[in-house]
């Protein structure tokens, strides 16, 4: 298994959660879009490793970093790409993730020569309030737990797809598998600023193989309707639990996107080709 | 360990077993893998074990399940490690009793952490015995799919 791979995932989620850590707006911005890179990084050596003939996996080691200011966050992120690129080989890819990789320690770097950008982190500190909303005990622990069940489904459906599409020849299912893993990506971001915003930033949990191996696709894809149908439920019930017609409305609006999300994972049934 | 709260489950000793999963991962070359699956929703929960004579020297879970699963697993795997097995088969009971009362799926969740738990030791056992098994699995009878209005919550 690639060892390589492995140290670009956590490096994934590394500039991931420490985008979503940050208070500061353009920074924060700036961070995820570093992270989608890193993200594509990832993709694109998963591709070459296979096409080499070569396997990878999603086992992680590392633990997340709970920093308290931003400047240590940076601070480590450097540490992180340094150590990431102490793997590196001399290929064509290696080479533009190197690219990319040296501007982002340059915007750290240059973040850092400025006092303005270190801030106190409130991500870790477990506050558990969100800005300008008044929530009672039991809607807090309702949008906990939601949000920590819902940031690791996320995370592991980016995963899961992100593994299938690099395996399959079938171009409908490779367009509805990105699209899919957009709209994880798009879910996760959400889940985890509000988590960051009420100090309970945690890692997801690490995937076993026997959740990103799927032997029957079928049963996979019938299985995956069904957690669909369970996470809108979810998202209504939080909808209504809250009682803050921002927080419900955001709820309501991710419960829809679930609905073409079951039509999307329909097109992957095999009756359905 | 204190009282834990649940379903409510948010108490700090929760809160820290949902943040940071104990023993969770898997172990390299276990004497016994057990897994406990739910066809019917395709979730799982599975146990690495590492045995000494002393008993269980290591022990890992994971699961694509829910926080609930998580929280059990983790509290599980804190308690039986570097215990002997017999403790281990006891603190099931132990740990029934701390969670109090549970929802039809908190117990489904829970007992799915169990038979995993219990599967790798069968696991051991047939290895031991010289059967060619690379993983036990226990099927759960029941899913955690509950009718709507069979739930505490």
């Amino acid at each position: 298994m690639s060892k390589l791979y492995q140290v670009k995932h956590e490096l994934w989620l590394d500039i991931l959660y420490a985008s979503f850590a940050t208070g500061d707006k353009e920074i924060k911005d700036r961070l995820y879009d570093f992270s989608m890179i890193a993200f594509r990084h990832m993709k694109w050596l998963g591709e070459s490793l296979l096409e080499a003939g070569s396997d990878y996996n999603y086992d992680r080691t590392k633990r997340l970093q709970k920093r308290r200011c931003t400047f240590d966050l940076f601070n480590d992120l450097i540490k992180e790409v340094k150590t990431a690129q102490q793997e590196y080989n001399g290929s064509t890819l290696i080479s533009r993730i190197v690219t990319d990789e040296n501007y982002f320690v340059e915007y750290l770097t240059l973040l850092l020569a400025d006092s303005k950008n270190n801030h106190k982190l409130t991500a870790f500190d477990l506050h558990r309030t969100l800005p300008n909303k008044k929530l009672d005990t039991v809607q807090t622990h309702s949008l906990t737990m939601f949000l920590f069940e819902e940031s690791y489904k996320e995370y592991e459906l980016i995963l899961v797809y992100a593994y299938m599409q690099a395996r399959t020849d079938n171009l409908l299912h490779f367009n509805v598998f990105q699209d899919l893993i957009d709209e994880s990506h798009f879910h996760l971001k959400s889940f985890g600023n509000m988590m960051a915003q009420m100090g309970i930033l945690a890692l997801p949990r690490e995937l076993h193989e026997l959740t990103y191996k799927i032997t029957d696709i079928s049963q996979f894809i019938v299985n995956g309707i069904k957690e669909e149908e369970n996470a809108k439920e979810q998202c209504r019930a939080l909808a209504e639990a809250v009682n803050d017609t921002e927080l419900s409305q955001f709820f309501d609006f991710i419960n829809y996107q679930e609905n073409y999300h079951i039509e999307l994972m329909t097109k992957l049934l095999p009756e359905s080709i | 360990m204190e009282e834990i709260e649940m379903p409510e489950g948010m108490n700090p000793e929760v809160l820290k077993h949902i943040m940071n999963p104990q023993n969770y991962g898997k172990l390299t070359d276990p004497d016994g893998t057990g897994v406990a699956m739910d066809d019917k929703t395709g979730e799982f929960v599975i146990f690495t074990v590492h045995l000494s004579q002393e008993g269980i020297s290591d022990i890992n879970f994971a699961t694509n399940g829910c926080q609930d699963t998580v929280v059990v697993g983790s509290m599980f795997t804190e308690m039986v490690k570097n215990e002997s097995v017999e403790y281990a088969q006891g603190a099931i009971t132990k740990i029934e009793e701390k969670l109090g009362v549970l929802s039809p799926q908190q117990k489904i969740c829970a007992d799915m952490v169990f038979n995993a738990f219990v599967a790798a030791l069968i696991n051991v056992a047939n290895l031991a015995q010289g059967k060619k098994e690379e993983i036990h699995i226990i099927k759960s009878e029941e899913s955690c799919e509950v009718a709507e209005g069979d739930s505490n919550e």
